[in-house]
């Protein structure tokens, strides 16, 4: 055991750091559930491209830098650190880019991978629909095979960035006589063709975060499917597999939000009850714990081993802990805590996140369908 | 950036697992309680012949020369196995005090008192009522501003009954003959209360993983409605509780430990964050377990209170939440530049 960082991994900490305190915009970008702000985001992406910094952890071979897990949370860190902005193609960067270089054709690659990494392509996840949501398996939009395309028909629902997106990536029906996990497949599909209508779908927050995608007829060339036709579950799950997980909600998030919460309670500590004390060092506690975990875990998978189910720990953790941060500094705002970012009020970016953090134990799979994968895969209970 | 434990400190571990597993059972622990001899002298031999009694004295006093790291791993097991003989405390607070005590404390305790199988206990504001003092050969005390050893044929105790039979307490009504001093007190007593906290902290690691694993088989086996009980969503999502808590709570453990090794001048926060993160972790651990067993969990019977007692009597001792939450608020005040993203490690 030795947990500290090596001379060439501080070296990189530094190369990050001044290329942010470079590059990041000194005015916070508009929300990228908005046209122009996703279309700033879109810029942010480019840039961080010209840098090499878009796809830092994909091999070199696809034009990425080859960090390893380590790397990419002192990536994270700073990126956080520099606040800067949110990665409007994280569907793509770090679900469907890894999935493409598993299971993807030479083809699909050099069609997508660069096109992904330069923002041009920006994806939605196409999972849920009305029926299946806990329950993917439940999927029935249809994609049939006729004449060298797929023609798709149904609806897909709760599709992050699709207001705006230009391609998505879901599991859809293609076997019209099969049930559950099978008879399902992969298919990538771009969201300008004819047939497809894109129905924006205001969150908590009054912004079209998420969409409703209708395909009525929809045609797409059968080379968009990925990996083999019926066998999408498979591909679907290696996209939620731990890595991934893990990229999704990199500790440096939760660290960052600690600070600023200790920060908020220092600024106000006059007005606060002595029993604010006990949930600013929870904060800390747990976001501190939640990093230590994280590189416990990765430290553990450069070492040969692998990690399943355990992933599930980390979602319940990072989300309930999100939440709880929030609703302390909701406290330790007092009656401020009510004003909307529209007041241009200092304050109220933690309303913002508040509500986002209701979403936390709900997206990404509920934390209750967690619980149930950690009961019946770690614990060993029946199902 | 290497976050795990060698092959060899992992092997010892298991050595020990096993070694507990056969010679510490419930049933072994139940028959110290009734013959109200929970120091049994057969394990503490073996203990000490397997070399974990001497694990972490350096090479050449005869140890094996062991830091905070491999230790902690080991006492994590002896947490799980519900060991009543105060082996983490012997290793993880005596042993690794000594070197820090003046010269002719030192050298006292060492020539009169130490030899392969030889205890001695200790006591502390935070932990008062040392423990098996009729099988210590001395007792170490810490009080407000200095400390003192004194030999056991040199003191007189009165019995102190704790809630947990296999912590058989003692507790001062008189001695003579102590070596006493104030030297290094703050240093000494800052590196007391770190170890008491990691100590109880990886204690109490090994006593939830025991909990959960005792409530995950009972809900396999346990049958109503037809269906085993952990086949119910509520059995179930108790449980899964207490696993994220023990999950992101052990970590924590192994970096303190690591900081104490490495003397990290944030050694003191990071055991106070350890034994934060395991104190809640096994309070959760209990609740939910008890629960779990229903009405089976409030019995005698049942062995899971064994682990649960030992795990209530170590929240409180070594500093409880509420001790290490008040240290942990105050280091974040006073040094918050220094705290958060880019200063975990």
């Amino acid at each position: 055991m030795k947990i500290n960082f090596t001379p060439e991994q501080d070296v990189f900490r530094q190369e990050i750091r001044s290329w942010l305190e470079q590059n990041v915009p000194n005015e916070p970008l508009l929300s990228l559930d908005t046209k122009q702000g996703f279309e700033q985001h879109r810029e942010w992406e480019k840039k961080l491209n010209a840098g090499n910094w878009s796809m830092v952890t994909w091999p070199t071979e696809y034009g990425g830098r080859g960090l390893d897990l380590i790397e990419w949370l002192i990536f994270e860190e700073e990126y956080y650190r520099a606040e800067a902005p949110t990665r409007v193609n994280q569907n793509g960067v770090f679900l469907l880019g890894p999935t493409l270089m598993e299971f993807g054709t030479h083809e699909q690659k050099s069609k997508f991978l660069n096109a992904m990494a330069t923002g041009d392509h920006i994806w939605a996840q196409g999972w849920s629909e009305p029926g299946a949501g806990s329950d993917m398996a439940a999927i029935r939009t249809t994609a049939v095979l006729e004449n060298g395309c797929y023609k798709i028909n149904g609806q897909k629902t709760w599709s992050s960035r699709a207001t705006y997106a230009d391609w998505t990536f879901g599991l859809f029906r293609t076997d019209l006589d099969s049930e559950r996990h099978r008879g399902l497949s992969f298919i990538l599909v771009p969201l300008n063709l004819p047939g497809i209508t894109v129905r924006p779908i205001a969150q908590l927050d009054g912004e079209p975060g998420f969409a409703e995608i209708y395909f009525d007829d929809v045609t797409v060339p059968a080379e968009n499917l990925l990996g083999v036709d019926g066998e999408g579950w498979k591909i679907a799950m290696a996209t939620a597999g731990f890595e991934r997980g893990l990229m999704l909600r990199s500790p440096a998030r939760f660290q960052q939000t600690a600070a600023k919460l200790l920060q908020l309670y220092l600024d106000n500590e006059s007005d606060c009850s002595p029993a604010m004390q006990a949930n600013i060092v929870e904060a800390w506690a747990q976001s501190e714990s939640y990093a230590l975990s994280i590189y416990h875990t990765a430290s553990k998978m450069l070492a040969g081993g692998s990690i399943g189910s355990e992933s599930s720990l980390g979602k319940i953790f990072w989300s309930e802990l999100d939440h709880m941060m929030h609703q302390t500094a909701l406290k330790i705002l007092g009656a401020s805590a009510e004003l909307s970012l529209a007041s241009k009020h200092d304050s109220a970016k933690w309303i913002k996140g508040f509500m986002f953090s209701y979403a936390g134990p709900i997206y990404a799979g509920t934390n209750e369908i967690q619980k149930n994968i950690i009961a019946e895969r770690l614990l060993g209970l029946p199902k | 950036m290497n976050f795990i434990f060698t092959e060899e400190q992992l092997q010892f571990k298991d050595t020990i697992k096993a070694f507990l597993n056969d010679e510490c059972t419930p049933k072994s622990i139940r028959s110290g309680w009734a013959s109200k001899q929970s120091f049994n002298q057969n394990r503490w031999k073996g203990l000490a012949d397997l070399g974990v009694l001497g694990s972490n004295l350096p090479e050449d006093s005869g140890g094996l020369g062991m830091d905070q790291v491999a230790l902690v791993l080991m006492v994590e097991e002896m947490g799980y196995a519900g060991l009543p003989e105060p082996a983490a405390e012997q290793t993880f607070l005596i042993n690794d005090l000594l070197r820090m005590l003046p010269a002719e404390m030192q050298e006292n305790i060492k020539d009169h008192h130490m030899s392969g199988e030889s205890y001695i206990s200790i006591a502390h504001p935070l932990a008062p009522n040392p423990l098996f003092l009729n099988e210590s050969a001395g007792l170490l005390v810490f009080e407000k501003d200095s400390y003192y050893f004194v030999s056991k044929n040199d003191i007189e105790f009165e019995e102190v009954v704790s809630n947990d039979p296999s912590r058989e307490l003692g507790k001062i009504t008189s001695i003579k003959n102590t070596i006493s001093s104030s030297e290094n007190f703050d240093l000494l007593n800052s590196a007391v209360l770190s170890r008491g906290a990691l100590m109880t902290a990886a204690l109490l690691i090994g006593l939830s993983q025991k909990m959960i694993d005792l409530s995950s088989a009972y809900a396999l086996d346990r049958t109503q409605f037809g269906k085993p009980i952990g086949s119910f969503q509520a059995v179930k999502h108790m449980l899964a509780d207490v696993a994220v808590a023990i999950e992101f709570a052990r970590p924590a453990v192994y970096r303190a430990a690591y900081s104490l090794s490495d003397n990290n001048p944030k050694s003191s926060l990071h055991c106070a964050h350890a034994k934060y993160m395991s104190t809640r972790a096994a309070e959760i651990a209990c609740k939910n377990s008890i629960q779990a067993h229903g009405a089976m969990g409030y019995t005698w019977e049942m062995d899971l209170h064994i682990f649960m007692r030992k795990a209530w009597s170590l929240m409180a001792c070594w500093g409880n939440e509420n001790k290490q939450q008040d240290i942990i608020f105050h280091t974040l005040k006073s040094s918050k530049n220094e705290l958060g993203v880019l200063y975990t490690f």
